[in-house]
């Protein structure tokens, strides 16, 4: 298309821009902050292992553990979320907000150990098989 | 005298002049700092302009983990921008080095270089982000003097 | 009397308190224009007059000896000089004063593109002086176009007073000198496709890469100043003279306003061209306006004959 022309057609077509403060909608894929529900947490540290960027810290004590994660050091490349068998990290559609000295977005969380879970009676193994006739 | 100030207050904020320097980052943000001179986020609605040289602009935006060998040259150009001057540092690579953490040739976060007044995280941040970081860099670049003491930059007042 | 329409021409009405408004206006007009043929919003109205506010604000480094002196002079004497370039406008040429005189004024307008060479050079930046040697060529290329353009006007009415100028009326020959000043604007305002000595747009960066605060205050003043004179000084003398001086004045901002947004399209239209495509673009311009104009002069003065 001529130039001209296309110059006209953006007249026409009007100012696409989105007005500061206004932020864009993100897609449903997006990869945004990361969440932690303490409650779920089981305290196994595989996040801490799959962090690329050590964005995640882990230290144990006897009885509690802490856990802090750290925006700011974050690459938001989902591999603890990936990691983490119960299911108590998940990435959200939110942006880390801007801020202004280093830490200020780190957050740290102290838990205690949960109790190991009754283990359930076995159940019957099907390869012993039992002669006929005895009790 | 007041009025003369309230008026060069109120005319730095609405003119932040931008020069951006690269120190050793992959470039993600970079394009996004690009891509919020574009028209659909459009910097230029705040008075945000790129310019060619250091001595024009007020914002110094610096992408990058600082490697060994831009360190050199962020100091020059940290030197050459005319007071009163800030610095945003873009991505999370500047505040903390990021996925980079244990590689020899680099030395640091930005602030052991140059004071920061903004970081801007994400990795890369999203271009209104980055708007927001450079309108928040402007709101405290307008309460400075023109040739501050170094290393002020927690003394100033801020006003998100 | 006389003296004191002078100096209410150079300081009030076309001069200094009319052109700097007029300059942030006409600055502001074509960053506007580019910004919605972009689809973009672009910079609130008093931006410009932000922008220069915030560099007064700003401390400059410190330059010593000659040096600092020269870098100094050069953006007060640009701005000074189109300052007097917007003064002289014979905007109400019937109400006496100065007396203006076309090679004055074009002389007047070719001072800030020297100021910008010499600034390059005095600056002692690399940048500078690759962005100064590149102004100069330009300089060298347009201001050939630029000087039949002025040849063509004169003869159109045998003068070169201004003030004759814009009361007689306007025939071919001095629409085809206007038309030659139109080709040459793009190159002396430094908008697309002829930006040359820019790295950057609205403020250059080539010869100024070294000037900070103040300075470049000047410069973007001066810059905005170049847009009034260069746009009215083609306004001016294209309309014809009406009988109330208030429809005169309105006459040359619609037109000059009309001149700006035509430009911002041709700006917001083409890219930068190489020094090579320039150059020989002004040389062929040369040309075929060297041709038109014996034409168009030798064609009139035997009309003139014929009649008599």
């Amino acid at each position: 298309m001529n130039i001209f022309a296309m110059l006209a057609k953006n007249l026409r077509l009007g100012i696409q821009t989105i007005r500061f403060p206004a932020r864009p909608p993100v897609t449903a894929a997006f990869r945004g902050l990361v969440r932690f529900d303490p409650a779920l947490c089981s305290g196994c540290a595989m996040c801490r292992f799959r962090c690329t960027a050590r964005a995640i810290t882990f230290t144990a004590g006897k009885s509690t553990f802490t856990w802090s994660y750290d925006p700011g050091q974050c690459t938001f490349c989902g591999r603890c979320v990936e990691g983490c068998k119960d299911h108590a990290l998940s990435q959200d559609s939110a942006c880390p907000p801007v801020y202004l000295t280093i830490g200020t977005l780190k957050k740290a969380y102290t838990l205690q150990r949960k109790p190991p879970a009754e283990k359930a009676a076995a159940p019957p193994d099907p390869s012993h098989v039992s002669p006929p006739g005895a009790s | 005298m007041n009025l003369w100030k309230q008026c060069m207050c109120y005319c730095r904020r609405h003119s932040p002049w931008i020069f951006h320097m690269n120190s050793g980052s992959c470039n993600g943000c970079d394009i996004e700092l690009v891509a919020a001179l574009t028209p659909r986020y459009d910097a230029e609605q705040l008075g945000v302009l790129l310019q060619g040289s250091p001595r024009h602009a007020d914002i110094l935006c610096i992408t990058g983990p600082v490697t060994h060998t831009s360190a050199p040259a962020i100091h020059t150009v940290y030197e050459q921008v005319c007071g009163p001057k800030a610095v945003v540092a873009i991505g999370s690579c500047p505040a903390s080095t990021n996925v980079f953490i244990d590689s020899r040739v680099l030395v640091g976060p930005l602030n052991r270089h140059v004071p920061v007044d903004v970081f801007v995280p994400g990795c890369p941040p999203r271009p209104d982000a980055i708007i927001e970081g450079i309108a928040l860099a402007a709101s405290i670049l307008a309460r400075r003097e023109a040739n501050p003491v170094l290393g002020d930059a927690s003394q100033t007042e801020v006003h998100p | 009397m006389n003296l004191a329409i002078a100096m209410a021409r150079l300081l009030l009405f076309p001069g200094l308190l009319f052109a700097v408004p007029a300059a942030w206006f006409f600055l502001w007009v074509e960053r506007k224009s580019v910004a919605l043929m972009q689809q973009r919003i672009g910079p609130p109205f008093p931006q410009p007059m932000f922008d220069f506010v915030k560099l007064l604000g700003k401390s400059t480094p410190p330059r010593r000896g000659i040096d600092g002196f020269l870098m100094r002079m050069w953006p007060l004497i640009s701005v000074s000089a189109s300052a007097t370039a917007a003064g002289l406008l014979p905007v109400l040429p019937a109400r006496g004063g100065f007396e203006g005189d076309l090679i004055f004024l074009i002389a007047l307008l070719e001072i800030p593109a020297i100021c910008i060479i010499a600034a390059g050079f005095s600056s002692r930046s690399m940048f500078g002086e690759i962005g100064s040697a590149r102004e100069a060529v330009l300089t060298v290329a347009y201001n050939v176009v630029f000087l039949l353009a002025i040849l063509s006007i004169a003869a159109s009415q045998h003068t070169f007073r201004l003030e004759a100028l814009a009361q007689l009326p306007v025939t071919p020959l001095r629409y085809i000198g206007l038309l030659a000043i139109l080709i040459c604007l793009p190159a002396k305002l430094h908008i697309n496709p002829f930006s040359l000595p820019n790295a950057e747009q609205e403020i250059y960066s080539g010869p100024m890469t070294e000037y900070a605060g103040a300075e470049l205050a000047m410069w973007q003043l001066s810059h905005g100043m170049e847009w009034v004179a260069s746009c009215g000084l083609v306004a001016t003398l294209a309309i014809p003279q009406f009988s109330h001086w208030a429809v005169n004045v309105l006459a040359f901002g619609v037109l000059s306003l009309v001149l700006v947004l035509l430009l911002s399209v041709l700006a917001a239209a083409t890219a930068r061209l190489a020094i090579d495509t320039t150059v020989r673009f002004y040389w062929k311009c040369t040309l075929v306006f060297a041709c038109l104009i014996l034409i168009a002069f030798v064609s009139s003065s035997f009309m003139q004959e014929v009649r008599s």
